[in-house]
This record gives structure tokens, sequence and C-alpha cells, in this order.
């Protein structure tokens, strides 16, 4: 356990350093900072109640630098160390290859975390400086989006596994925010569909990452308060077997990879 | 570590790619505190059989043990240390941080990564620059960072893949002397090379590889006795000998 821990630490540590040291990640927050500080200080037509729809510009913003960053860190976990040939030494110590994926995978999640948690005092700074407040639903908003990240971070280690970088950031980006996006309207959809298209449409539904469950942007913006525990726990345990499943299938895949 | 226990042993190795057989039925054995220069042309299966001896790739048949037990568990490879052919590590560290992102995958606790940090950089001779990203290091400096690495976590057995490839003549001068010390230390050191100059210099065995046979073994006094040949004569006769 001991052991586990340090490698552990060591990994997430290494994540760390990537992530802050790399410059995207700092043009992201210059990036970040020339829009939301703006974004703090408008009213919009003069009318109080409008400054609403900034917040929600400023969460779409944050939901967008978060995707970003969580499907680099993903993608990042194995492909470098087999281009660079760091994977041999890497797996030369005494580290599995199951170990050194989760241990990767809970580095990534939480230097994912630390850019979102920065994004997020960014938003929050941004509406209280113009006098915005925060209803009861924020927690379970900020959670929600943290589970997301860790999903992200699983659907884009997956592929990386498996295509290459360019295939997989595009694909991970279009299956997330393709379900961020239309994700609750695909069974209307398919609804109005020939039986074989209906039926392939809701085997996509089935499978696909429901990245709508972990948006809680409208009840934040319009105050619609928060959701019942017991959907709150159940999306989080979604979340978890989710990421569960992919991080299976990514081992699977690591294990298959020939060195 | 006794001194007749064998720390490596390939019983008939056969490991094949999509049919091809990249090493084909070699036996090997490296007894505790001896030092081994396997050497072969390239594509003879010295990296493969790196690769093996590491856990890194099975064996299609045959058994590899190393320090007795199959190397694909980690607690053996806890007594391992390896160095790549090339290996452009982390370009955002610093081998100080490299170091101890080994260190915490070895298990080692922070004292140890730290004091053993420092005793290393010193002597690959990268202290003065430890602090320096590793992607400003050239060729040769991150092979001393590689070969501290292999060091970190005291190992038994040493595997080094082309160890002298990228070394200027001083460093490699410097890292004769530093596997020189390992040998004195009592390590067993396992090397691939297509130096023979370096191999004759430090191996006490060599073995020589071609087409993924084992087409010589023997010890490296022998051929130094002979008079007449040396190891570069050697590895072209074995080699000639072969066909």
């Amino acid at each position: 356990m001991k052991l586990f821990a340090r490698q552990t630490c060591a990994l997430v540590k290494l994540s760390f350093i990537e992530l802050w040291r790399r410059n995207d990640v700092f043009a992201l927050v210059l990036l970040g900072l020339a829009l939301m500080v703006p974004l703090s200080m408008a009213t919009p037509f003069g009318a109080a109640g409008a400054s609403r729809y900034l917040d929600e510009m400023a969460l779409l913003l944050v939901w967008g630098f978060s995707l970003f960053v969580a499907l680099g860190a993903g993608q990042r976990l194995f492909p470098p160390e087999f281009e660079s040939r760091t994977i041999y030494p890497l797996l030369a110590k005494p580290i599995s290859r199951g170990r050194l994926l989760v241990g990767k995978y809970i580095g990534a999640v939480a230097a994912s975390w630390s850019a979102l948690a920065f994004f997020y005092v960014l938003f929050v700074a941004s509406v209280l400086l113009r006098g915005g407040a925060f209803s009861a639903e924020l927690p379970q908003a900020v959670v929600l989006h943290f589970a997301f990240v860790a999903l992200a971070v699983a659907v884009s280690l997956l592929g990386s596994l498996l295509v290459t970088a360019s295939a997989n950031l595009s694909l991970s980006a279009i299956v997330l925010v393709g379900m961020f996006f239309f994700g609750r309207r695909i069974p209307e959809y398919a609804e109005g569909l020939n039986p074989a298209l209906a039926w392939i449409l809701k085997g996509i539904y089935a499978v696909a990452p429901h990245a709508e469950f972990f948006d809680m942007r409208q009840r934040l913006i319009h105050g619609w308060g928060a959701v019942d525990g017991i959907v709150f726990v159940t999306v989080l345990v979604y979340a978890a077997v989710y990421v569960s499943v992919l991080l299976l299938l990514a081992s699977l895949a690591l294990g298959r990879k020939r060195l | 570590m006794s001194e007749c226990l064998d720390i490596v042993q390939l019983e008939g190795v056969v490991r094949a790619f999509a049919g091809a057989k990249a090493v084909d039925g070699l036996s090997l054995k490296l007894k505790a505190g001896e030092v081994m220069g396997f050497l072969g042309t390239n594509g003879a299966g010295k990296t493969t059989t790196i690769k093996m001896m590491l856990g890194l790739l099975a064996p299609t048949s045959g058994t590899v043990k190393v320090l007795g037990g199959d190397p694909s568990d980690p607690r053996i490879r806890a007594h391992i240390g390896y160095m790549p052919e090339v290996a452009t590590y982390y370009p955002y560290l610093n081998a100080r941080e490299l170091l101890a992102f080994y260190g915490g995958i070895c298990g080692l606790d922070a004292k140890t990564v730290r004091s053993r940090t420092d005793s290393l950089l010193e002597s690959v001779g990268l202290a003065d620059t430890a602090k320096r990203p590793l992607r400003t290091y050239s060729k040769g400096m991150l092979q001393r960072a590689g070969i501290a690495q292999a060091l970190l976590n005291d190992p038994d057995l040493l595997v080094l893949d082309e160890p002298f490839t990228g070394l200027d003549p001083l460093a490699r001068i410097h890292f004769r002397e530093l596997l020189r010390g390992l040998k004195e230390r009592g390590k067993t050191i396992f090397f691939s090379s297509h130096e023979l100059g370096e191999t004759e210099l430090l191996c006490d065995r060599v073995a020589i590889m071609k087409k993924g046979h084992c087409v010589y073994q023997g010890p490296v006094k022998d051929i130094a006795g002979d008079g007449a040949t040396n190891l570069e004569r050697l590895f072209l006769k074995t080699l000639e000998e072969a066909k």
C-alpha cells in the first residue's frame, strides 16, 4: 500500500508539473482572464437580470477550457512515453502496467482538477465583482463538473491507446461535446426515424458518455435550485462506473501494446 | 548475493514476432558480480533479449529467470536497474525532479531519494546542471541522466542497452570508471554494445548474437590471452563462421 501511495504521488506530481509547465495551459489562463475580466464589468442593456447571460457565457467558457485541459491531459499520458521511449525505464521499475495506468489517470485527473478549480475561481470572482451572488446549487454544479472532467480524462486516455493523437482528440471532443449539447434530445430524434436507424441511435445513447448529466449551468444561472440528492448521487455513481469501465478497457489495450 | 548464484538464466528462449524469430533458442547465464557484454549486429536480437530480461516482453517459448524469479514480477524488478539505448526523458523536468520521480516509482522514501540523488548526480557529472530542464541537455547528458535513474534503486543487476552511444571521449572514460566502480562493489552488469573496445576493457564475458542465435559465449580473458586475436577480430571471425 505504501509502495502504491508513493508511486501514485510520483505520477500525480509528474502530471502537475507537466500541465503547469506547458505553455498551452497558460495560454488558456490568459484567455480566461482576458474574457472573464471584461465580463465581470459588463452590465448588458443596463438591466440587472440580463447579467445572468454573461454568467452563462462565462460558465460555457469554463466548460470549454476544462474539456480542452482534460482531453489533453488524457491524451498525453501514454503516447509521449512510447514516442520518447521512457516507457521502457518506467516499466522496468517495480510497477505493473495496471498500476501505472491507474496512477497516471489519477495524476491527470488531479492536474485537470487544479486547472478547473482555477477557472472556477476566475468565474466566481467575475460574478462577485459584478455584484452577483450564488445559490445553493453551486457546490453541486462544481462537483458534477469535476466528475465530468474525470470522465473526459478517461475517455481521452482510452482513445490515446487505440488511435492517433489527432483522431483521439477529435473523436473524444465530438462525442463529449455532441452528448453535452444534444444527448438529452437523442431519444426524441430516435422517435422520428425508421426502426433500424432508431435502434442504432438508441444503441449510441445507451453506450455514449452522457456529458449532459453533469451540466447544471441552467440551474445555476437561473436559480432553479439544487437537484435531488438521489439524482446527484446517481450521476456520480454513473461517472464512477463509466470511468471504471473505460479504465478496464484502457488496461486491456495497454496490456496488448507491444513494447 | 552468493557468488555462484545465476543472476540471469535464459534457457532455450525463443521470441517470435508475426512468425519471424527475433531470438531463437538463446541460453545464457550470468553469475553474480559478473560483467557481460552482449554483442551483435543491428537486428541480431539484443534489445529483444533485454526486454525479455526486464519482463517487458514474454518469451514465445523457453524460460527467463532473473534474480531467481520471473522478471515480469515487480518485486523482482525492484532489484534491477535499466538504462535504455535512447530515451528523451521528460523534457519539462530537471535532473533532480527526474530522479525524484523515478525514486517515487521505485517506492523509495523522500529522504533516501534526496541522498541518493545528490551522490548520483555528483558521480555522473550532472550536479552543476541538475536544475536545468532536460530539454536543454545534450545526448550525452541524457545518457548520464539515464544511468543515474538506473542506479537510483541501488540494483543488484544493471542492464544497459548501448550505454556508450552519444558519449564524448571524456564522458566515455568517466562512464567506464563508473561501471568499474560498480563492478568492484559486486554489482552484476549486463550490457549490449557495438563498442568492442569498451566491451573488452570492461567485461568478464561476452556473448555474440547473430540473427537471433547466440553464436559465441566466452570469457574475455581467453580472447585477450590468445595473443593473435582481440575482441574485434573474434567478433568478425565469429560472424563470418556463423554464415
